[in-house]
């Protein structure tokens, strides 16, 4: 957990991981994967309750946060439902929820409540479906009068199919945009794909000739200042998710590597394997770190509230596959089994790794905000 | 490198996890530090800025505020504007490497009136304790003099002015008597002794515990010390090294051990350089042939030398990558050096260079990052006092491949260059002094082993040293 979290904060924490292990464990996550159950859509009226999607909406639409630190607040519960692969586009609701409460009109935020309810949920579709994360990748907008026409095609869109909502980011005349669009806009389509990823499903959401409203335009056209803001913390919560998963996949082979026993011993014994662990630990532990501090700075509207974030989701994203790699090399035979957790984890590391940019996307970002 | 004496004790005087029989595990050894010295520019980021941040759990940090902390800056901007002169911030960095990068006798007698001048103003040892010529505050006001001084021209005593204030000073202010912490500790505050660590051997590195320089007594009940030590950083110029040394060989060899301040003009010491992969000659080997002793210069009880160990240990992890000293107060810079690199070559357009710059940069922030994360632990109380093991491991990996992305960005130009360009040839001394954290006090190998064994609790290794009298034990 990060430190210096007050005694709220714990308390809100501490319930929503007792709240996941009764209602939504791992051994749920994978009977749903494995399409054996059908996800309870109780869940998301549930956690609406526990407030895990209100954090960003005001109080007059049912929001607040515990701590007054929404960033901070949301942090920890992703990070729980990164330790507990919990399904849901948590991420992409509480992104569209704070883009309403930042630019919403006072129609647009009549929907806040249901958000932060979990009674409706919203899909961020930013990038494109080959790896671009910019406003305008994928979709292009024509005005139309007053109005204006999307068309094209937004990638790797988590849980779109859970979505009543999308919240949709392009380019007008080359300047940003967001739009807020219901899940029946005529000519919109969520186009389910097949992935790694068994806890997450994701979507095309395919945009052909959709007519829009001048209304469903989220704050101004042109206001980059509110698209970085959500990127920022679309990027620390995905990051957030990733530390609680790499963290668990990390305590599993830990566990693994102390009661397994070879040659006589415990593997955790060997030189060979402890120096491994060791090597994991600190990738787990400067993934904890760097996700604190863009956290906290994007929590604070800090300067390098944007480098941080993005260095951070460089760093994790490098390190969840280190990780994950690391942990199925310590299993042996046991980890390469459908039937082990472990693929679960390693399959949604490597697909958050990608979601709101992959390190290689950050990179290149961490430039262009240097003026490099 | 900064060397700000004044930053002391790094460590806040937390003892290592007691148990005086240590085994070959987390050694950690000398702080040999100075890492990456010629990185002109290495992480100099925002790294006390973001510890305030992640401290304070949310609050902005920015400057260390607090009650009665706004008089004492006060009072510290007035008396750095009236005693010390600015920084000239394009100034070059002296670089770690070649001839020139040692310390003439001229320039450490001017950096030792120059601490000199610090230590009067009451700005040495800010968190040290009064009664030893500290001023007895808080980290929160050394943290105020950090801040405020980075755009003037502190101190620099190199290496062993680091191996002074953030290894040996604090060992002693743990470990020593009253009568040698009065005499010694405002000495090594004001500049006037300057105090390098006397820990590897010719025959023992990792393995501290298995040194044999020996220490026995007189008739006078003094001793006397004879043995060599190696790769003593700044040796060549520091008065006091920092000694462990066997003081009985027939029981096992943890409970055999003794510290001694030895003053290196003694009859008997003779320090010779040691000429590094660089070019410089900054760490050195010494010969003690019949040294005599004070026992008044002994730290720690006869044969309870393990104990004093690891409390060091723990300093010299924590006393971390000296080049890590933000030297701007304000924003983080994107690898400035590397970005300068890549103008030179006309590379700062190229795809590929652009991801090594930035990953360059992401090492840096998470360096920066875990260290205030770990340190964040430390004030907490509760932290497990091995936990400065990972910061040291970052850097023991992530410098030497920082120092690689260098010669990858320079290409042709990162091998050879005309004659007179310096500027060209750090990218090389970067390489050299890639590796230096991954050796220096202690290993990466003695990090991994400290973690998985004192952190993540894995079983210990297999010792076949621990119980057997040292001189019956097989030893280089
Ligand atoms: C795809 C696949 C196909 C396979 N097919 C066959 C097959 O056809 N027939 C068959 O008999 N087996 C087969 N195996 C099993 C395979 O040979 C074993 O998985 C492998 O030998 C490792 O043994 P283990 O799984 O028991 O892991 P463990 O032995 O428990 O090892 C776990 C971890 O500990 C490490 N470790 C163990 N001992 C030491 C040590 N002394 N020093 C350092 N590290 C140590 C290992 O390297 C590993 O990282 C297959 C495995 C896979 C994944
Ligand atoms: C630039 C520099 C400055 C230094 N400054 C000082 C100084 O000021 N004072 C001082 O006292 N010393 C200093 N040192 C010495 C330094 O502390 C030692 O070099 C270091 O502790 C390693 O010891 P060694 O060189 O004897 O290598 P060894 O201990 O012989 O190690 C050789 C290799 O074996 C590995 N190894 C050894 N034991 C184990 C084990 N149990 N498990 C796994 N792997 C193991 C090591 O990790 C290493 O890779 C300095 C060294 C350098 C490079």
């Amino acid at each position: 957990m990060l430190p210096g979290v007050t005694a709220d904060q714990r308390l809100f924490a501490e319930t929503a991981e007792r709240f996941i292990r009764s209602t939504c464990p791992v051994s749920t996550v994978r009977r749903v994967a494995q399409q054996e159950v059908q996800l309870d859509v109780g869940y998301f009226t549930e956690i609406g309750e526990l407030g895990w999607l209100a954090l960003f909406v005001p109080e007059e639409h049912g929001g607040g946060s515990p701590s007054g630190h929404p960033v901070l607040d949301a942090g920890l519960i992703a990070e729980q439902r990164g330790r507990y692969l919990q399904p849901g586009g948590v991420v992409g609701s509480n992104v569209a929820a704070l883009a309403i409460t930042l630019g919403g009109t006072g129609e647009q935020r009549a929907l806040l409540d249901d958000l932060a309810g979990g009674k409706a949920l919203a899909a961020w579709a930013l990038g494109d479906p080959v790896g671009g994360w910019e406003a305008s990748a994928g979709v292009e907008v024509r005005r139309d009068g007053a109005g204006f026409v999307l068309s094209g095609t937004k990638g790797l869109v988590q849980d779109a199919h859970l979505a009543g909502w999308f919240l949709i980011s392009a380019a007008v005349d080359g300047r940003p945009a967001l739009f807020l669009l219901p899940g029946d806009a005529p000519g919109l389509s969520v186009e389910p794909l097949a992935g790694l990823d068994l806890t997450h499903r994701y979507a095309e959401v395919v945009l052909r000739d959709v007519a829009v409203p001048a209304s469903a335009v989220v704050g101004q056209i042109g206001d980059g200042d509110l698209g970085e803001r959500l990127l920022q913390v679309a990027t620390v919560l995905t990051v957030a998710e990733m530390v609680g998963a790499i963290g668990a996949l990390f305590a599993m082979t830990l566990e693994h590597a102390r009661s397994r026993a070879a040659f006589g011993r415990v593997i955790g014994s060997f030189q060979a394997v402890k120096h491994q662990l060791a090597d994991l630990s600190l990738a787990v532990e400067c993934s904890h770190a760097i996700a604190t501090g863009a956290l906290t700075a994007v929590q604070e509207q800090a300067p390098d509230a944007g480098e941080l974030a993005s260095a951070a989701k460089a760093f994790v994203g490098d390190a969840a596959i280190d990780v994950s790699q690391g942990c199925l090399q310590l299993h042996g035979g046991i980890g390469y089994t459908w039937e082990h957790d472990l693929h679960l984890y390693l399959r949604r590391l490597a697909t958050d790794r990608v979601v709101f940019g992959d390190p290689a996307w950050h990179r290149e970002r961490i430039c262009r905000l240097h003026g490099l | 490198m900064s060397g700000q004496a004044a930053e002391g004790q790094a460590a806040g005087g937390q003892a290592a996890d007691g148990q005086a029989t240590g085994r070959q595990t987390a050694d950690g050894r000398t702080a040999g530090g100075q890492a990456t010295g010629g990185q002109t520019a290495g992480g100099q980021t925002a790294g006390r800025q973001a510890a305030g941040r992640q401290a304070a759990g949310g609050q902005t940090a920015g400057e260390a505020t607090g009650p009665g902390l706004d008089g004492y800056r006060r009072e510290v901007r007035a008396w750095l504007a009236a005693n010390l002169d600015p920084r000239d911030d394009d100034a070059p960095a002296r670089l770690r490497g070649g001839d020139a990068a040692n310390l003439s006798p001229e320039r450490v007698a001017q950096q030792r009136d120059l601490q000199r001048r610090i230590y009067e103003g009451g700005y040495a040892g800010i968190t040290w304790p009064a009664e030893f010529g500290g001023q007895g505050l808080t980290p929160a006001h050394e943290e105020v003099f950090a801040q405020e001084s980075r755009g003037y021209v502190v101190a620099d005593l190199g290496i062993a002015g680091l191996t002074t204030t953030r290894v040996c000073g604090p060992t002693i202010l743990a470990h020593g008597t009253d009568e040698f912490r009065r005499t010694h500790i405002p000495r090594m505050l004001s500049g006037e002794e300057i105090w390098v660590q006397l820990f590897s051997e010719p025959g023992a590195g990792s393995d501290l515990a298995g040194v044999s320089t020996r220490a026995t007594r007189t008739d006078a009940d003094d001793w006397v010390l004879n043995g060599s030590k190696v790769w003593t950083s700044g040796a060549y110029y520091a008065d006091y090294g920092l000694c462990l040394a066997r003081t009985d060989p027939t029981v096992p060899k943890h409970r055999g051990l003794t510290w001694f301040g030895v003053p290196l003009t003694s009859d008997g010491v003779t320090i010779r350089p040691i000429r590094e992969i660089n070019g410089s000659s900054e760490f050195c080997e010494e010969f003690f042939d019949d040294v005599v002793v004070s026992d008044a210069n002994r730290i720690g009880a006869v044969g309870d030398g393990w104990t004093v160990a690891r409390t060091m240990m723990v300093f010299e992890r924590l006393g971390g990558d000296p080049d890590e000293a933000p030297r701007h107060a304000g924003a983080r810079e994107l690898a400035p050096d590397l970005v300068a690199l890549a103008r030179r070559v006309g590379r700062q357009g190229d795809p590929v260079t652009r991801q090594l710059i930035a990953r360059a940069h992401v090492i840096d922030v998470v360096k920066e990052q875990l260290d205030a994360y770990v340190a964040a632990q430390a004030e907490s109380g509760t932290a497990n006092p091995n936990l400065g093991s990972y910061s040291k491991l970052a850097a023991g990996t992530l410098n030497p491949v920082r120092a690689s992305i260098g010669l990858e960005i320079a290409a042709a130009a990162g091998v050879a260059w005309h004659p007179q360009d310096t500027e060209a040839s750090t990218t090389a001394l970067n390489y050299l002094n890639g590796r230096i954290l991954a050796i220096a006090g202690g290993t990466n190998e003695m990090q991994r082993n400290g973690i998985s064994e004192r952190i993540l609790g894995l079983p210990r290794e297999p010792a076949h040293d621990l119980d057997r009298p040292f001189n019956e034990l097989r030893h280089n």
